[in-house]
């Protein structure tokens, strides 16, 4: 396919990073109006919650239908910290992240027993209980209407208000999230979790401690679900429950497969494409949820490993 | 107070029953979750509001067309957006297909019903009659009983029939069953048939025991029938009734005894408890991975 050998093509492949990288930086001087920036803001949101996903979704082939219960859990623990307890942003950043991986490890364990679809249900499972729960529990969450009021943040005295601040605060976290994982999947421990995706059994086989790794695995996606729901937290300045419904789980789930699986930055291709649509179908947004549903059957029955993925799962 | 938490929680066990059965067996042939279930069994409920409110139709005839479209848009859904996935990819793939489709099918039912919930008339008399001190409502003794004849047809059905026969052939094992000559292709068309028309006759009983039909009851219906069939194990009718009865009394005890807001939280909770504890089910066997 012309495509693909395009893709495999170094000089290009480094000619487009740069680019990329060139046009990342110097956005907001280019892009003026608001509106369009505040998409992009999304769109960098959804790119840190989708490497996380596509570590956990691509990287060792568990489904998770989660995912939006662990940017909650990030999204909340910022909150509440900063309008009660009035930590700094950057602390609460961290927390966020941390809370959201031990909930990671919590929910990694029963990965040990539980096979891959009673998984993705436990998940289910688990998003739901998060969701009813921070609706329920009105004392501590405020229920159904939220946490409103959460203040501009500070890092080290820099006041992030606007929406080119905020880009370039997304911008760091994506950064973040990029070098770790890039860190992370060409380690010796990254090797080994790609064993566990390819083939499971012959991984335990070799002596990689298949039920280990993959809370591990799980885990860490989940801790960068916890900062994206931190910055969303404070970037919305306000928080509600029906900011992690199952849905989001899902939309996540779509850009990663959009995107391509198994490939660090292909899930970024899947934001851009999906908020695009979103955006530009916002007109008959009563229709969304159809042309989602149909993007992603179209995408699996066609392309079934995304736009920019490398290879598909094997059956 | 006791008793009567109990019948009800009997009868919803029941319907939850003939919605879990479809599911299971689509599970147990294909191992695919098939998240479009509860969007289709709402569609399916939702005709029949139509008819049974705009047309005024008899309800019998209302039921049995709605569970005749159901069963189609179910086989559509199979024939569309899974059937190709089928062999060759990854099970994770026709597993967020389906998600893909509940999200057309959810959506068409939005456009159409909009999201509120509406009032589904009651096509059962509301008497109740005195056995042994209690009140029993006719309501839900009706219910339990197509309910319960549902599932009994189903096991002759699965057991006598030759195209019942033909379904457990394939859920055992697909290549052996098509080199026995058995048509793969529409028997698992079949299947999802059946479990269409089955889910839609347990979301119109449940509407109309409750009075109201809404699309949330659609996802909703999808988490209860894999709850359901994984407490009590997948693949087998057995389970889905031992699973969906204990789910249905243990939500409504729930309900009534603890606090009606969480009662979905801890269903959940029990179901990634049980999940824990015998990650098989209450009446599943062990399936071992092979090389």
């Amino acid at each position: 396919m012309k495509f693909n050998s395009l893709l495999e093509n170094p000089i290009y492949v480094k000619a487009g990073y740069i680019l990329a990288i060139l046009l990342a930086l110097f956005l907001p001087k280019i892009v003026s109006d608001m509106y369009y920036l505040g998409i992009v803001n999304y769109m960098i949101l959804y790119a840190i919650l989708c490497m996380g996903l596509n570590l956990i979704l691509g990287y060792t082939g568990l489904l998770s239908l989660g995912h939006a219960a662990f940017y909650g859990l990030g999204g909340y623990t910022t909150a509440i910290l900063i309008t009660r307890y009035g930590f700094s942003f950057l602390s609460c950043l961290i927390i966020s992240g941390i809370v959201a991986l031990l909930f990671g490890i919590l929910l990694g364990i029963p990965t040990r027993k539980v096979r891959g679809d009673y998984f993705c249900l436990l998940t289910i499972a688990f998003g739901e209980i998060f969701r009813l729960v921070a609706q329920a529990w009105i004392e501590f969450t405020n229920g159904a209407m939220g946490i409103v009021g959460i203040p501009i943040p500070k890092i080290f005295g820099w006041s992030i208000r606007t929406e080119s601040d905020f880009y370039y605060l997304g911008l760091t976290l994506l950064g973040f999230t990029y070098i770790t994982l890039a860190l992370l999947v060409n380690s010796k421990f990254g090797r080994a979790f790609i064993a566990i995706r390819e083939d499971e059994l012959a991984a335990s086989v070799m002596g990689i401690n298949t039920a280990l790794y993959k809370i591990i695995v799980f885990a860490i996606g989940c801790f960068y679900a916890g900062l994206a729901g931190s910055y969303l937290a404070v970037y919305q300045t306000t928080i509600t429950p029906s900011n992690f419904r199952l849905e989001e789980s899902c939309l996540m789930i779509i850009m990663v497969i959009v995107g391509g699986m198994g490939s660090l930055l292909a899930p970024i291709a899947g934001v851009i494409v999906m908020t695009i649509a979103t955006e530009y179908f916002r007109g008959i947004s009563e229709y969304r949820m159809l042309i989602i549903g149909v993007i992603m059957v179209a995408v699996l029955l066609f392309r079934p490993q995304g736009i920019f993925g490398t290879s598909a799962f094997k059956s | 107070m006791f008793f009567d938490v109990l019948l009800i929680g009997i009868m919803v066990g029941a319907i939850y029953t003939l919605v879990t059965i479809g599911y299971s067996m689509v599970y147990s042939i294909l191992k695919l979750m098939n998240f479009a279930h509860g969007d289709v069994y709402i569609f399916g409920t939702f005709i029949c509001y139509t008819l049974l409110s705009k047309y005024s139709m008899n309800p019998l005839v209302a039921i049995l067309i709605a569970a005749l479209l159901g069963g189609l848009l179910a086989s559509l859904v199979e024939v569309v957006a899974y059937r190709r996935l089928r062999s060759e990819q990854h099970r994770m793939i026709s597993m967020i297909t389906a998600l893909g489709a509940a999200y057309v099918i959810q959506n068409s039912n939005e456009l159409q019903w909009g999201n509120q919930v509406l009032a589904f008339p009651s096509i059962l008399t509301a008497k109740t009659f005195q056995l042994f001190g209690f009140t029993i409502p006719i309501t839900q003794i009706i219910i339990l009983v197509i309910a319960v004849s549902l599932i009994a047809v189903f096991t002759l059905f699965l057991k006598y029939h030759p195209y019942g026969k033909a379904i457990l052939c394939v859920s055992e094992d697909i290549p052996t069953a098509s080199l026995m000559g058995i048509p793969i292709n529409k028997t698992i068309t079949m299947v999802y048939f059946i479990g269409g028309m089955l889910g839609v006759v347990g979301g119109i009983l449940y509407s109309t025991s409750y009075n109201a039909v809404s699309l949330a009851m659609g996802f909703r219906g999808t988490i209860i029938a894999f709850t359901a069939a994984v407490i009590g194990g997948i693949g087998s009718l057995g389970g889905a009734l031992v699973g969906g009865m204990l789910l249905g009394i243990c939500e409504n005890f729930i309900g009534v005894y603890v606090s009606s807001s969480y009662r979905d939280p801890i269903t959940f909770l029990l179901l990634i408890l049980i999940l824990l504890v015998k990650p098989t089910g209450i009446m599943g066997s062990v399936d071992q991975s092979k090389v």
